[in-house]
């Protein structure tokens, strides 16, 4: 136990000695502050873990290249050695101690996940975002205004990010997101966020979320949902409370008010689909 | 030493044209014939898809579309990558090692029912043969990735044959493996030699018991779903119809095989290197009921935990399914534990199945630790469907399936066919794919973590993927060039290696299968030796040691049990000094008909290349 402290030390030591990077166990994040009200409990569960899972492997690996280096076979010696076939309170012990292990991250995993998953809270504001093949549609439902993205085709060329279908959100205030989908299964990721939720056809997927830093964070559809599935990518803009009304103000001039709501979805007007399987066989 | 030879009549098949060795192999009953046509298939299919491999990370080299002709093709490639390494050679490879090694280890003369065991096969090979045929159809191969998340496999998103063949062609295949399933539990239960106890088959012959009772869990499901996803697509069923709930129905379906698959390719490999570890350390394996009860935790455990591939659905039990995924670390721990306790103060020495036995716990173990990452909803919301998925599933499945696989070649081959693989070659090979599988993966998990989704045939420049991928890239290479001195092995051996003239080229082989002959006679055994231990072969070939061979409880505490089983030591030294300890002369030496070098010439040379080697 105490060499297994003493190496959950070292590591934290070699993991703070390195770039601030490295302290978030390279998980997207800035120095200047938290993206969202849960990065920072994502990222401390994620560092936790690390540091208990590869202090594990060391002892691990370390007791293998033990084995390779010490107990290699020299060459005059021709003796069989110790047929040793089991230590019964050795055995006790490595199935206690990992289960005494799996019981600290599960307490820790589970107070987490409830909180992220937690959607219990009245939001500041509901948007709803509907994947489709291959983009997305942001529907503001209380400014009642929406607007709708086109797939980036030359995914692989420079300046797309600028170009991109992007979700505006105020800064600081709970928004409750509301996920559907138009035809297939979708993931909607933003992975300064930490996070990602699955867009599923007939069924609404809601989470609720607080982005405390203002900034534009790439999104991408995280599920394989058919060729055009890389170019499936959007913008979220956090930004101030006025920018946000202004951006309200602009797609309400722009005509685009009411919503694209799930009347559109290709499920419900599949008709022709349906004929071309039936005739077509 | 003294060498019999004994000519069996009968046992020698005279030689042949090349027409007549074809049709007496595809005729063929033989459990070691059928087990070697597995081997070979999936070894072809895991060469195709390989390549397939080598040409999405081409691909994603830059970013851009430069090497594939569409995005389209590029998904044909992954999905029909992630199919064949999965269902057309992982799987496959553990009948083909089942049937070959299994029966020889529990004496039995064949499976139990070798036309079921021959037509198991030629639904394998045919169904994989349907599904990879999509590429020669005009809109190509199944499109909408190994695990067909329902509505895109619908003929509405897919439409084309592809995704036809796909889906006929692997519930065939599926068919196959559950038949293959069923011989194989038949077998172990009802055809073990005398004295062949449950409790004293190899860890190897249990891994295979369990595994098929996991194959009968998990086939039956996707049997079942592939045929309800076949009537949606050419009937018109509305069985995986999103309105009526299909999507998630059908990851349920897809994800309760799925994840006991993952078992169902891991078990037989960790049987593969807990054969291994005890010859090469020249000890028992160490708590080898452990092992056992282990193998038979994970595989209860492993039918509890699908949905963890569904935690970002929103739509499962979040609670149960991470704490079921993370108590598979336990018995998965003591399976280490075991493995390095068989290493511990042995006397270790590193011919190519050793190293590539540590090579798969070493690479295992970083999988293991990924999986129990992944296991907690909060971390597994940010990576899943990353690359940092990709790169765990490879440590976890290529660390243990490939490295398993080419253990089990060099362990075996001499069993196969009679002729010892090249150490050089095979160091060489090892660290060439060591090197190339770390390099092409361990970097994925970096990419993943800062964003990278899986499945995506190109990305932004600006996303600051581009070294990483290079450096993934660059290491493929390496791990697709590594196959090249493994093949060029096994066509000089065939054509050069002298003939293996003794029942154990090893010298501490455990299981029954290093009591016969390499390779073995038509019905694997002339005599059986007396089975009084999980090690029969190790007792024949070294009765001083098994002389002194029972357990003897030290009084001293009461858990204080550490059996001491040291032997005859002396005895031992004498033996091993004077040479008398070399393997026993095979049972049944094969006289050939004289165009390779007569059975007194082998000898002798396998017996300096022994002393050699010593």
């Amino acid at each position: 136990m105490a060499r297994l402290a003493a190496l959950a030390v070292l590591v934290a030591l070699v993991a703070s000695g390195c770039s601030a990077e490295a302290q978030r166990g390279f998980l997207p994040g800035y120095d200047d502050g938290q993206v969202t009200n849960q990065t920072e409990r994502i990222t401390s569960l994620w560092t936790g873990s690390w540091i208990a899972a590869l202090a594990v492997g060391v002892i691990t690996w370390g007791l293998i290249l033990w084995c390779v280096a010490v107990y290699r076979k020299r060459k005059d010696d021709h003796t069989l050695p110790v047929q040793l076939r089991y230590h019964v309170p050795l055995e006790i012990m490595y199935v206690i101690l990992p289960i005494l292990m799996i019981g600290v991250l599960y307490f820790y995993t589970e107070r987490d996940m409830s909180a992220i998953t937690d959607v219990s809270e009245e939001p500041d504001l509901t948007v709803q975002v509907v994947g489709k093949q291959w983009s997305w549609d942001f529907n503001y439902l209380d400014d009642d205004v929406y607007s709708s993205g086109q797939h980036v085709i030359d995914v692989g060329a420079p300046g797309n990010p600028e170009t991109l279908p992007t979700l505006y959100l105020p800064v600081d205030e709970r928004v409750e997101i509301q996920l559907e989908a138009r035809d297939v299964i979708h993931s909607f990721w933003v992975p300064a966020f930490l996070y990602k939720l699955d867009v599923i056809p007939g069924r609404t997927n809601v989470f609720q979320v607080v982005p405390t830093r203002e900034g534009v964070y790439a999104g991408k559809c995280a599920e394989f949902c058919g060729e055009y599935h890389a170019g499936m990518l959007f913008n979220v803009a956090v930004v101030s409370r006025e920018e946000y009304d202004a951006h309200m103000e602009e797609l309400r001039e722009a005509g685009q008010t009411g919503s694209l709501g799930t009347d559109l979805d290709r499920g419900l007007v599949r008709g022709d689909d349906a004929a071309n399987t039936s005739e077509e066989g | 030493m003294a060498t019999q030879v004994q000519t069996v009549p009968g046992l020698v098949t005279p030689r042949r044209s090349l027409g007549s060795a074809v049709v007496r192999w595809i005729t063929s009953t033989d459990h070691k014939t059928i087990g070697y046509m597995y081997l070979i298939s999936s070894f072809v299919f895991f060469c195709i898809a390989g390549v397939m491999a080598l040409v999405i990370r081409a691909e994603l080299f830059t970013p851009g579309i430069q090497v594939v002709q569409s995005n389209e093709q590029y998904n044909q490639l992954f999905t029909m990558h992630g199919t064949i390494m999965l269902l057309l050679f992982a799987t496959p490879l553990f009948a083909g090692f089942a049937n070959v090694i299994m029966p020889l280890q529990i004496g039995a003369p064949d499976v139990a029912f070798p036309r079921l065991n021959m037509l198991a096969y030629w639904f394998y090979l045919f169904g994989g043969l349907i599904a990879v045929s999509g590429f020669f159809t005009p809109q190509g191969a199944a499109s909408f990735g190994w695990f067909a998340y329902a509505p895109l496999s619908s003929s509405t998103y897919s439409p084309g044959l592809g995704g036809d063949l796909w889906v006929f062609g692997l519930a065939l295949g599926g068919f196959g493996t559950i038949l293959g399933a069923v011989n194989f539990i038949t077998t172990i239960l009802t055809m073990r030699a005398p004295g062949m106890t449950m409790f004293r088959m190899p860890i190897f012959t249990w891994n295979i018991l369990v595994t098929s009772i996991l194959v009968l869990m998990a086939f039956p499901p996707l049997a079942a779903a592939l045929l309800a996803l076949g009537a949606d697509r050419r009937l018109g069923a509305q069985v995986f119809n999103p309105e009526n709930g299909g999507a998630i129905l059908w990851q349920h379906l897809f994800w309760f095989f799925g994840h006991p698959e993952v078992y169902i390719i891991a078990l037989p490999f960790f049987g593969i290197v807990s054969e291994i570890f005890p010859v090469f350390s020249r000890k028992p394996v160490f708590g080898y009921k452990g092992l056992v009860y282990a193998t038979i935790a994970i595989a209860a455990l492993s039918v509890t935990v699908w949905a963890h591939h569904m935690y970002a659905t929103g739509a499962v039990l979040l609670p149960f399914f991470a704490l079921m995924t993370m108590l598979i670390a336990v018995p998965t721990g003591v399976k280490f534990f075991n493995w390095i306790g068989t290493m511990w103060r042995g006397k270790l020495t590193f011919e190519t199945p050793m190293l590539w036995s540590i090579g798969f716990l070493v690479t295992f173990l970083f999988g293991g630790l990924t999986g129990i990452i992944l296991a907690s909803p909060p971390l597994d919301f940010h990576v899943t469907d990353t690359y940092f998925v990709v790169a765990h599933f490879h440590y976890v499945v290529f660390g243990t399936v490939v490295f398993a696989m080419f253990a089990g070649f060099y362990f075996w081959w001499p069993k196969f066919t009679g002729r010892m693989l090249d150490e050089t070659l095979g160091k060489v090979h090892f660290w060439m794919l060591f090197f190339g599988f770390h390099g092409t993966f361990l970097i994925q998990h970096w990419l993943g973590v800062q964003g990278m989704p899986r499945r995506y045939p190109d990305y932004m420049p600006e996303d600051d993927f581009t070294w990483m991928n290079q450096v993934s890239t660059v290491g493929s290479m390496l791990l697709a060039i590594s196959t090249l001195p493994f093949l060029y092995n096994v066509y000089k051996t065939w054509r050069t290696a002298p003939q293996v003239a003794v029942d154990d080229p090893w010298g501490y082989g455990n299981s029954l299968e290093w009591a016969t002959s390499c390779p073995p006679p038509r019905h694997n055994f002339t005599s059986l030796p007396r089975i009084r231990s999980e090690r029969p072969a190790f007792d024949l070939h070294h009765p001083e040691v098994a002389a002194m061979d029972h357990v003897e409880p030290d009084s001293d505490g009461i858990f204080d049990w550490e059996a001491d089983r040291r032997g005859q030591v002396s005895l031992a030294a004498e033996r091993l000094a004077t040479g008398d300890a070399e393997p026993e002369q095979s049972s049944a030496t094969i006289v050939d008909d004289g165009r390779r070098p007569g059975p007194q010439d082998d000898i002798d040379q396998t017996d300096e290349q022994e002393d050699d080697r010593r």
